[in-house]
This record gives structure tokens, C-alpha cells and sequence, in this order.
């Protein structure tokens, strides 16, 4: 991290992945123009021209040889889409979505120069190349024929340049026509012109000749190009308006490559013109924005952390001089200071935690990819909505859930969404919806993956359970719709059930679960036969705070992040039965496993039995009650991880400072859990306890 | 954390204009160890400590300090040494040990000392099977006047402290 060299490639990737993002969410738009017909926007095409020739510029410059191969080939690609040389379709779409990943993974890799990848890159390189050379390129530049002349042809906007070739390419004939016009109706007379013109010929461009005229008139010079025979076209236009002369082909083409024609570099400049006000603006937000390593951001946590036990000394000292008279007055401002201090800090902290925020929009975008090409893999119609892209939410977290996110998508398409035939024979839509909905709810952030796909079947999946040895019969008799439901979270019950090439990755929607818990999220499920299933996921904010309840055992205090809490139950010693070894308590009828957490951290718990507590904790479908001294209350906390030395230590997710240097250690609930369960691994560390 | 920025040596580079190794003399039981300065971070008076259940008996626990959570490893009992009567924590020194800052009880922060090189017996030198975290010993006239020469036993923190679990 002191590396200069290091910095400097953090940087590069920093950069190169948030233009490989902005490529990513741009394609998007462009591929929801094309999916409804629609002409792209040209200025899209020249965002997501001007993010490939970045990221092929900083490539070269950092050594990523083979993203600079695959961003100079997408560069010619997309210059030919710009102007019109190729035209957009599903094979160049293909190509541009496939880049994003590939650019993702080339920039994971340790080695940039990875001679392993070269033949994958030359592979792609081709498939690109393939696209680019469309029959009408192979022609070479239509405009190599002509003797337009490169003064005319440098100040021709892309687009006219693109008309015209398009008008030669249909065959049209070319003409300059020469006509003067009065400079106070100038409009009207251009106007004029184009209305008689119309049927005839097409007007490309005009431009003041720098011949004729006067101080009342101008002559233009106007590029025609019409369908029309010249002697047609002649008689209709001279005397009238002016001069008609056609513009021969040349017999001999220009012996210069077909890219590099005699137009002057300014027309086909690769970078953003000056007076292009997409380009200024997009410099603009750059100017106005900064990258920042997220550990810098901690550490500035960590200066506030710093203040707050100034903060809390400094009203130690003042406290001590209270009781004398004299210091009556100065002490009350003291106090108010003390308090308006106290309230900047909270908002520096929420300032600091803001900057951390980004939009979900982020990891979004990356589904549009998976949904298109999990689809097509599928032979399945699939439509992807989104909603809420904006929402946002702490960056560790947005990264953190991209991949229980994927899976949750995966699934739906793979298992959810049916097929084109049995979604007509059911008389639904052909097409079918993903939902990818996020909004803010109080504290936390929600995002549904929902489709409207065939859903769950709560019997089978007891079944399922059943058979598998999960749960018994008899208990599975108990069961609501809602909890067969939720049986699909049982670890063992999807996992490897349907292997696919989508979502059967061994991964089932236990291990979903179970990193959401991580990051003290809840995940629901909700499913209707035949009408779609919703998954909904719900997160904190921020990983930075978290609501802990903070709890004492054995005079040691210990937070337990509120997420995993349902309830807290006083201890009714009397009440605790043995079950196969296992302590469980009777609550509300159901028969609740408990842990005490005293003889598991090895301490001594309190004496009295019946003033302690039993914290009843869900995860995953099992419960589980710790019992604990004391409640001492809930706070915000900031659970900060353990060093290396103590990682391997199970059970603590990390340790907070509660004020005053004063530290309690954050309990991993999903661990915990485990260890109860599954009986966990040995443990070492308990050993060397003892 | 700004670790690994700093070289840490107990070894003169040859031709070096430095001819001194600054090491910070501490005594744990009867005996006194020296950590190179160059690891040496902090010297702290023994913050408020939290226990960590489950975690090997050589560590105390965690502190917090300005913010970061701190691994306090206790030396006496990760050297083994018999302690007759253990005192209250003495003092705390924050060594840089690569990628983690550690914190490591002493009973006392003797003094820093400025060694010469001929001070200084390599292990490597010696016959005696010691342990890997010594680089050698050194001789050092005590701090306080008229108790004669005292041993220094010369620690190479990341052999002493790194990958510690």
C-alpha cells in the first residue's frame, strides 16, 4: 500500500472498472432501444465510443495489453457503428456485452500480460472484427470515389458524412450546386430549396462558396445527391436557382487504405470534440468527483471515533469542577459547548458514512448481461425490469451482494421463468418478467427479485425435506404453506438438486442465506403456483453501523447484532428440560434449543439463575436461544474485525468501542449457529484454554 | 494501518554509515528482551482490556487504540517464563509486525539503547539451541548504576509475533 507502483495500479483499476460499468450500463440502454426498434441515440454510440477508447488508452499506459487489444477492436467496431459503417444488430450487441465481461475478468487477473489469455482475446478480437467488416465496408469508403474535395469534407457533421455515403451507396449521383441567395431571406430561400429539392435529390450539406456574392447576397455551394439523370436535373434547376454540376467518380480509387481516406483527421478525430456539450459535460463530472480508497474513509472514522473520546474526557474534567459557585456560569457554556460539539461530530460521522453510499444501480447493471444471455441459454423470453437503480446503499454491501444477488436471478430465470410454449399454454405473456425492485425502508434497504414465473410448490418442497431426512414426517405435518416455503433455505435441500448450467452450481439458496445473514440481512421468500415467485432481501444501510443489542455474561459485555434478535425472554431455570443432551425450553408451546453462553466462552455466569435472560435468535429457519446475564441495552454500533491473530477464534464477527476505549466483542450469530447445529469444527483454540 | 513501510533490522547493512541499532529494552519476568525501534510503534500505558473467550492463553485480549482493535499478547506467557508473582500490566508497546500492529504486554519499558555492533553475539554465532524469534544477545550496562552488565535477549518481532494464533 506504500508502494507508489501500487497506488498507481489501484487507480487504474479503480478507473477501468468504472468505465467498464459505465460501458456496461450504457449498452444496456442501447440494447432496450434496439429491443424496441428504435434508432439509438447517436450520442449514446459516442458515450460508449468514448469510454472503449479510454479504457484502451489508460490499458496501454498500465501494461493491460490485452484489454487495450479488445478495447482497440471494439474502438473500430463502434467507430464504424458511430458513422454508420456497420448497423446495429443482435451479433454486435453480442460482442458488446461479452466485452464487459471480458474486460472484468482480464482486469482480475494478476498477470495483465497473461500469455494463457492471448488465444481467448485473438478469438474475440476476430468475432469482432467479423462484425466490423459488414459487405458494404468491404466496399472500401464509398467516398474515396468522389472528388468531394477534403475542405468540404472536414466540416461535415458524422451525420451528413453518414447520409452521404448512405446516398451513394443507394446509388444516388452526386451534384454541386451553385446558387446565390439573398442574405435576408436566407432561411426561407434554404428552406425553399429543400421543398422543391425533396422529391428530386437529397440535400447533404451547403457551405458559402468563397467566390460569389455580395454585400446583400451569398453564394452557397449545396451537396446534392439525387436519383435523377443530370440532364433532369439540370433542366429543373439551372437559371432557377444556379449552377448544376455532378461530381464525377474517380476511375482510379485512391491507393490509400479504405480507413484512411483523404479526409482530414479533425472529422474522424477520436476524441471529443471541443464544441461537443456531451463531451463537456461528462469532463465536467469528473472534475467534480474524487476516487477515494475506502480505507481512507475508515480512517477518518476512526479520527471521529478519536474526537468522541476527547469529547467524553474533556466533560470528565469539566465534571470535576462542578460544585464550586464560581465556576457556575462558565461551566454552563462549557456544557453547551460541549453539546454543540457533540452534535457536529454525529454529522460529520453521517457525512463520512454518506460518501461511502453508492447507487445499487451499480450491480444492476451486471444482471442485464446475465438475464440476456441466461435467457437465450435457456430458449426462454425474458424481460428485465428494474426499478429503484438509484437507491443507495454502502459500497462494501453493494459488492458483497452481487454474487447471492446473481444466483437469486439465475434462479428465477432457470427454475421460475417457463418456457415460451407452456407460458402460451397457460395463456401468459410469451415474454417473461424479472423484477429487480430496491427501495428504502426506515433504516434498511429492500430488493425484491420477483417473477412471474411458474413458482413454488410448498408440497414438494416438504416432500423434498421429508425424504431427505431434514425434517420428519411428523413435524412436517405442523408445517404452514409459509413454512414449507421456507424450507428452501434448508441447507441440503437445494443444493444440487437440478444442476443446470445456471443457478445448479452447487450453491444453494441455503448459502444465499446465509451470506445475507452475514451482512445482517433477513431474506424472504414468497411463491404462488403458477403466478411467480418474489424473493425479498433486506439490509442495513451501511455494514459500518449495525443495531446491536448489547448484552452482558459473565461481567463482559458482548453485542449481538439486533437482525438475528426476535425476542428476549427472561430465564426460567425450572423450566429447562434435556432433550438427547440438548437443553431446550418450552416458549408459546414450541420447544426452543438453548445455549448458554457463559460455559461456551468458558466464564462464569451469573448467580442468579433467574434474573438472567434468553435471547431468541432466527437464522435460517432454526432458533435458537442464548442465554445471557444481562440486558444492557441497544446501541449503533461499529463492528470493527479482529486482527489476523484472533481470526481464527470462532464466534466473534469483530469488536466495537462502545466510548471510553471500552470494547465489546460482536458476536457472530450465523457461526454460532453452525457450531450449535452442526456441531462445527474441533476447536483448537478452547484447548489451549484449558 | 501503515505497516510494512518501515525495514525492520537488527542487522547493519555492511558499509552502512549507521553503526548503531536503537532497540527498545523491555523486562518481562526476571529477564530483558530488546525489540528493534524500527518495529516499535507506541508506548503505552496498558488501555482498558476486553478479554476474548476461546482465543489461546498467550492472548490478554483486545485493545482499543485511537480506533483500531489491537491484539494485546501477553510475553511472559508466550515466552514461557515462569512468573513468580504477576504483576498488574506494566506497559503495553505497539510492534509492527508486517500487516497487523500487535500489542505486547511487559512488565517494564527499561530503556532504549543504542547497541554497537561488536555488543552484539549473534545467534547464528552461538552454540546454544535458541529459539528463532532470537537473533542473538547483547551486554549492556544496566540502567540503574552499580548493577553491572545486563543481558539483552535481541527478539525479531515477525518471527516472534507474525502469524501468531
Amino acid at each position: 500500500m506504500s508502494d507508489p507502483r501500487d497506488n498507481v495500479q489501484q487507480e487504474f483499476l479503480a478507473e477501468a472498472q468504472e468505465l467498464v460499468e459505465a460501458l456496461s450500463r450504457d449498452l444496456l440502454l442501447l440494447d432496450e432501444a434496439h429491443q424496441r426498434a428504435e434508432r439509438p441515440d447517436a450520442s449514446l454510440i459516442n458515450e460508449i465510443f468514448r469510454s472503449v477508447h479510454t479504457l484502451k488508452g489508460i490499458a496501454g499506459m498500465f501494461g493491460y495489453k490485452h484489454v487495450g487489444t479488445i478495447a482497440h477492436a471494439l474502438e473500430d467496431l463502434l467507430d464504424d457503428l458511430r458513422v454508420g459503417r456497420t448497423d446495429i444488430g443482435d451479433p454486435l450487441l453480442d460482442v458488446l456485452f461479452d466485452s464487459v465481461e471480458r474486460f472484468q475478468r482480464l482486469l482480475a487477473l494478476d498477470d495483465p500480460q497473461a500469455p494463457e489469455e492471448a488465444h481467448g482475446v485473438d478469438a474475440y478480437v476476430a468475432a469482432v472484427r467479423s462484425i466490423g467488416t459488414q459487405p458494404a465496408v468491404e466496399d472500401g469508403d464509398p467516398l474515396d470515389q468522389y472528388a468531394i474535395g477534403s475542405a468540404v469534407l472536414s466540416v461535415l457533421t458524422e451525420y451528413e458524412e453518414h447520409r452521404l455515403r448512405a446516398c451513394i451507396r443507394e446509388g444516388m449521383q452526386l451534384y454541386r450546386l451553385r446558387a446565390t441567395f439573398d442574405l435576408t431571406a436566407i432561411d426561407d430561400s434554404i428552406e425553399a430549396l429543400r421543398d422543391v429539392v425533396h422529391d428530386d435529390a437529397e440535400i447533404i450539406t451547403y457551405l458559402p462558396s468563397l467566390e460569389g456574392g455580395n454585400d446583400e447576397s451569398i453564394e452557397l455551394v449545396v451537396l446534392l445527391a439525387s436519383r435523377v439523370p443530370e440532364t433532369e436535373l439540370k433542366a429543373h434547376f439551372e437559371g432557377r436557382y444556379g449552377t448544376v454540376e455532378a461530381i464525377k467518380e474517380q476511375k482510379h480509387p485512391p491507393t490509400v487504405p479504405p480507413n484512411l481516406t483523404s479526409i482530414p483527421p479533425s472529422s474522424r478525430s477520436l476524441l471529443p470534440q471541443p464544441e461537443d456539450e456531451t463531451g463537456q459535460a461528462s469532463l465536467r463530472s469528473v472534475a467534480n468527483s474524487v476516487r477515494v480508497d475506502i480505507r481512507k474513509l475508515d480512517d477518518l472514522m476512526n479520527v471521529v471515533g478519536e474526537l468522541s473520546l476527547v469529547r467524553s474526557a474533556v466533560g470528565r474534567a469539566v465534571a470535576g469542577l462542578d460544585g464550586d459557585p464560581k465556576y457556575r456560569q462558565p461551566l454552563r457554556e462549557l456544557d453547551r459547548l460541549g453539546r454543540g460539539f457533540e452534535r457536529q461530530l454525529s454529522e460529520l460521522r453521517t457525512r463520512i458514512l454518506d460518501v461511502r453510499m453508492v447507487p445499487l444501480g451499480q450491480v444492476f447493471s451486471k444482471f442485464a448481461r446475465i438475464v440476456r444471455q441466461a435467457a437465450r441459454e435457456n430458449d426462454k423470453q425474458v424481460r428485465l425490469v428494474i426499478t429503484g437503480a438509484n437507491t443507495e446503499m454502502d459500497k462494501l454491501i453493494v459488492e458483497e451482494l452481487a454474487d447471492p444477488l446473481m444466483h437469486l436471478v439465475r434462479n428465477a430465470i432457470d427454475h421460475g421463468i417457463e418456457s415460451v410454449e407452456t407460458r402460451m399454454r397457460l395463456a401468459k405473456p410469451a415474454e417473461g418478467t424479472l423484477a429487480l425492485n430496491a427501495y428504502h425502508k426506515g433504516r434498511n434497504v429492500v430488493i425484491e427479485v420477483e417473477d412471474d414465473g411458474g413458482g413454488m410448490n410448498a408440497h414438494k418442497l416438504r416432500e423434498r425435506a421429508v425424504s431427505r431426512g431434514l425434517l420428519t414426517a411428523e413435524d412436517s405435518q405442523d408445517l404452514t404453506r409459509q413454512g414449507m416455503l421456507d424450507l428452501v433455505f434448508l441447507p441440503g435441500l437445494s443444493t444440487n438438486t437440478e444442476v443446470t448450467d445456471l443457478s445448479g452450481r452447487g450453491v444453494g439458496m441455503d448459502v444465499v442465506k446465509t451470506n445475507i445473514l452475514r451482512m445482517g440481512g433477513v431474506v424472504s421468500i414468497a411463491s404462488e403456483q403458477g403466478i411467480g415467485t418474489k424473493i425479498t432481501v433486506t439490509l442495513p444501510i451501511t455494514l459500518a453501523i449495525i443495531r446491536a443489542l448489547i448484552i452482558t455474561v459473565g461481567a463482559r459485555l458482548f453485542a449481538l447484532p439486533i437482525s438475528a434478535v426476535r425476542e428476549a425472554i427472561p430465564f426460567a431455570p425450572q423450566d429447562v428440560r434435556t432433550i438427547q443432551g440438548r437443553k431446550v425450553i418450552t416458549m408459546r408451546g414450541e420447544t426452543l434449543p438453548i445455549c448458554d453462553l457463559a460455559p461456551l466462552f468458558g466464564l462464569r455466569g451469573a448467580r442468579q439463575q433467574a434474573s438472567r435472560f434468553v435471547i431468541v435468535c432466527e437464522m435460517g429457519n432454526r432458533e435458537l436461544g442464548f442465554v445471557v446475564d444481562e440486558l444492557v441495552g441497544q446501541e449503533d454500533v461499529i463492528t470493527k474485525s479482529l486482527g489476523a491473530t484472533l481470526s481464527s477464534v470462532r464466534g466473534f464477527a469483530g469488536a466495537t468501542d462502545l466510548g471510553d476505549q471500552k470494547l465489546a466483542l460482536v458476536l457472530d450469530a450465523p457461526a454460532l449457529f453452525s457450531e450449535y447445529f452442526d456441531g462445527g469444527e474441533a476447536l483448537p483454540s478452547v484447548e489451549a484454554h484449558a | 494501518m501503515t505497516a510494512g513501510a518501515q525495514r525492520v533490522t537488527l542487522i547493519p547493512d555492511p558499509g552502512s554509515e549507521e553503526v548503531t541499532i536503537p532497540v527498545v529494552a523491555v523486562s518481562a519476568g526476571s529477564e530483558t528482551y530488546g525489540f528493534p525501534l524500527s518495529a516499535v510503534r507506541e508506548i503505552l500505558m496498558p488501555p482498558p482490556l476486553t478479554e476474548v473467550p476461546r482465543s489461546a492463553e498467550h492472548f490478554l485480549g483486545v485493545i482499543a487504540v485511537r480506533g483500531e482493535i489491537i491484539t494485546l499478547v501477553d510475553l511472559p506467557t508466550l515466552l514461557k517464563l515462569e512468573v513468580l508473582d504477576r504483576q498488574p500490566l506494566g506497559r503495553v508497546i505497539l510492534v509492527d509486525v508486517g500487516d497487523e500492529l500487535i500489542g505486547v504486554a511487559v512488565d517494564r519499558v527499561v530503556q532504549v539503547s543504542q547497541l554497537q555492533p561488536d555488543q552484539i553475539e549473534y545467534a547464528s554465532s552461538m552454540s546454544a539451541d535458541l529459539s528463532e524469534y532470537v537473533v542473538g544477545v547483547a551486554r549492556v550496562p544496566a540502567a540503574s548504576s552499580g548493577s553491572g552488565d545486563q543481558m539483552l535477549i535481541l527478539i525479531d518481532p515477525g518471527a516472534l509475533l507474525g502469524g501468531l494464533t
